[in-house]
């Protein structure tokens, strides 16, 4: 097998996919096995420390994170694994550093994209507050960010009350402010009512494009969607679905989150698949210990939720599709970035089993990898993805042929059937070293 | 925010032959959650068109509807609001308020809605409200042989309804509003 541009280190069996027989109970990433000041390095590699502190970036080994747990985010860091020698050392350590930065008055936001990039500790509302910096939400000067918020919640509460209002209350509403119409309406003695005439041409028969009542109905096609959609969102947690009210609050949430955004950019309205995008933001946001903040997570989930779509907009417009800027440019890329890296398995894939990589890459791409992990591994992976400053579509083709290159041994044995099926339910993995893998690829 | 479409009094193909084609635009599938009709349809053809716009339809029984299923009086529960449906042709004198308040007495329901003087009227006493939709074809009336194409259009949304009036004068539609409120003395739920 010529090992033309792969690296010795990539075709180690260390790396391979395969599950390995230690059960563990640890919801997140496992924890490192020996973790020490000095950076240990088993016989192949040596992870880079990315940020040039002294803290210790060991080797992350080989145990895939088990995906029995999903709603259990709040263990944290400092729960020992069975059996490892220091196992909370980097986490802690990590998390030392993320606090550190956060509780600084002026972020460096810099430093803080580094840590990201390594991981976030699932704990204390760290990762809310990460990703709202990251996303531009917060600005990094800490005194700014009381006056921000108000601004922006109240904002978000003034989209609500005009677009989400059905045509009878917005009638109602403009009558009040018009006719100062009390409640209790002029007590008419039997008789005929009185008929006022309507001057505009505002009914709800009527078909007119300037019409409240008109618009209303048109848009119920979108809503009709969104609504499926959030209904399917994340059936196996409790938080989305399921019948208890605070499930059915969350799904209003997502849905109104969602028909504002449809409402405000008539370009691409709305796209099956952004529901997957929103799920995880409004998770985190609603589960901020800080009762304040979980109080507003629906406004602070749109705007981040908008500003994450600004990125990645263009993949959801269909016009675009076969341009520059659209989806297929972007499965493109991926696949050029293969070849790059290794060519023998982007022949393979292309040329000898001829899987065109719209089949897998597609939903890896436009759903940012939220349905091929569990949902905790893909908070992990969005953690990469968010702070790289390039924005995260660049890391994101970087983590898909990261990957690709995981699996390629199995890939390599395959056919088209056994591959497509392989990459389409992408088998559990690592999340750590693929991430690392990912970062490997940059330096090329 | 429950819309009911109120119509009776087509009398197709007896003495109209279908609904005006300005009020046929108007009436699309998907807008309106229930249709109460007076009743004198008179034939089947009509009820399935009915059928089309919405699937949720009450008739009453009129004296020249072909289908003699229909009940004479009917109850619906719409929201806060009870509808009682009756073609009106029982009551006599025709059209005349306190008699037809008697009917809402009995029937026990806020909003009644009657036809048969193919004429639109609206009125409200202690009771409750009566509402005429007239006829929607314009078709003429034993009174009346000068008729108005007209329907009613119920917003319900609470306490509070807003009946839009649909006329057809001189080939144009005129729409107009009622805002009526119910008091909340309860009529006894179910």
């Amino acid at each position: 097998m010529a090992k033309k541009g792969v690296p010795e280190w990539l075709n180690s069996s260390l790396w391979s996919s395969s599950p390995s027989p230690i059960p563990d109970d640890r919801p997140l990433r496992p924890p490192p096995a020996a973790a020490t000041t000095v950076p240990p390095s088993p016989p192949i590699f040596e992870r880079p420390a990315p940020s040039p502190s002294a803290i210790s970036t060991a080797p992350a080994p080989i145990r895939p994170p088990s995906k029995s747990e999903t709603n259990d985010l709040q263990n944290g860091s400092g729960v020992d694994g069975p059996g490892s020698v220091t196992p909370a050392a980097e986490d802690v350590s990590r998390k030392t550093q993320v606090v550190a930065e956060l509780s600084k008055k002026v972020i460096d936001l810099k430093e803080l994209r580094k840590i990201a990039s390594q991981g976030l500790p699932d704990d204390a509302g760290i990762r809310s507050l990460v990703w709202k910096l990251l996303l531009g939400y917060l600005s990094p000067d800490r005194s700014l960010w009381s006056s921000e918020l108000a601004k922006k919640r109240s904002q978000y509460k003034q989209f609500k009350e005009e677009l989400l209002m059905n045509p009878s209350e917005v009638t109602r509403k403009m009558e009040k402010s018009k006719g100062g119409d009390s409640n209790d309406p002029k007590i008419e003695g039997p008789g005929a009512l009185s008929r006022s005439e309507i001057t505009h041409e505002d009914h709800p028969l009527s078909l007119g494009t300037t019409s409240l009542w008109n618009n209303f109905f048109k848009d119920t096609e979108v809503l009709e969607q969104i609504d499926r959609d959030v209904m399917r969102t994340h059936p196996d947690m409790h938080f989305f679905s399921g019948d208890s009210p605070v499930a059915k609050s969350n799904q209003d949430a997502l849905k109104n989150v969602l028909t504002i955004f449809a409402k405000l950019n008539p370009g691409i309205r709305y796209v099956q698949g952004m529901n997957e995008i929103l799920a995880p933001i409004f998770y985190i946001f609603k589960n901020d210990p800080d009762k304040g903040n979980a109080a507003y997570a629906e406004a602070d989930a749109f705007f981040c939720f908008v500003e994450l779509m600004s990125g990645f907009r263009d993949n959801f417009c269909q016009q675009l599709d076969n341009s520059v800027v659209g989806i297929r440019y972007t499965i493109t890329r991926l696949s050029m970035l293969l070849k790059h890296h290794d060519e023998e398995l982007w022949r393979h894939l292309e040329v000898t089993t001829k899987i065109n990589p719209q089949f897998y890459a597609f939903r890896w791409i436009t759903l940012l990898l939220t349905q091929e992990f569990n949902f905790v591994e893909s908070l992990h992976i969005w953690d990469t993805l968010l702070s790289d400053p390039e924005g995260p579509q660049e890391t994101l083709l970087r983590v898909c042929c990261a990957m690709l290159i995981l699996v390629r041994r199995r890939l390599l044995a395959g056919d088209f059937t056994s591959n497509l099926k392989l990459l389409q339910n992408y088998p559990p993995t690592n999340i750590s070293h693929m991430l690392y893998v990912a970062d490997k690829l940059r330096s090329k | 925010m429950v819309l009911v479409l109120a119509l009776g009094d087509l009398h197709v193909p007896h003495r109209a032959a279908d609904l005006p084609p300005k009020f046929k635009s108007m009436l699309v599938p998907g807008k309106i959650q229930h249709i109460i009709c007076t009743g004198n349809l008179c034939i089947k053809e009509i009820h399935d068109y009915l059928k089309t716009i919405c699937p949720d339809l009450h008739i009453a029984r009129g004296e020249f509807d072909e289908d003699a299923r229909y009940p004479e009086t009917k109850i619906l529960t719409i929201g806060q609001f009870k509808l009682g449906l009756c073609h009106g042709h029982q009551v006599i004198p025709w059209g005349d308020l306190d008699s037809l308040a008697m009917l809402q007495r009995q029937l026990d329901v806020d909003i009644l809605v009657t036809g048969h003087t193919h004429q639109f009227t609206a009125y409200k006493h202690e009771g409750g409200v009566v509402i005429n939709p007239g006829s929607a074809t314009g078709a003429y009336s034993s009174i009346n042989q000068d008729v108005n194409p007209s329907f009613v259009l119920m917003d319900i949304d609470g306490l509070r309804v807003v009946v839009y009036v649909y006329e057809l004068i001189d080939g144009e539609v005129k729409v107009d509003k009622i805002d009526f409120k119910k008091t909340s003395t309860s009529n006894s739920a179910p």
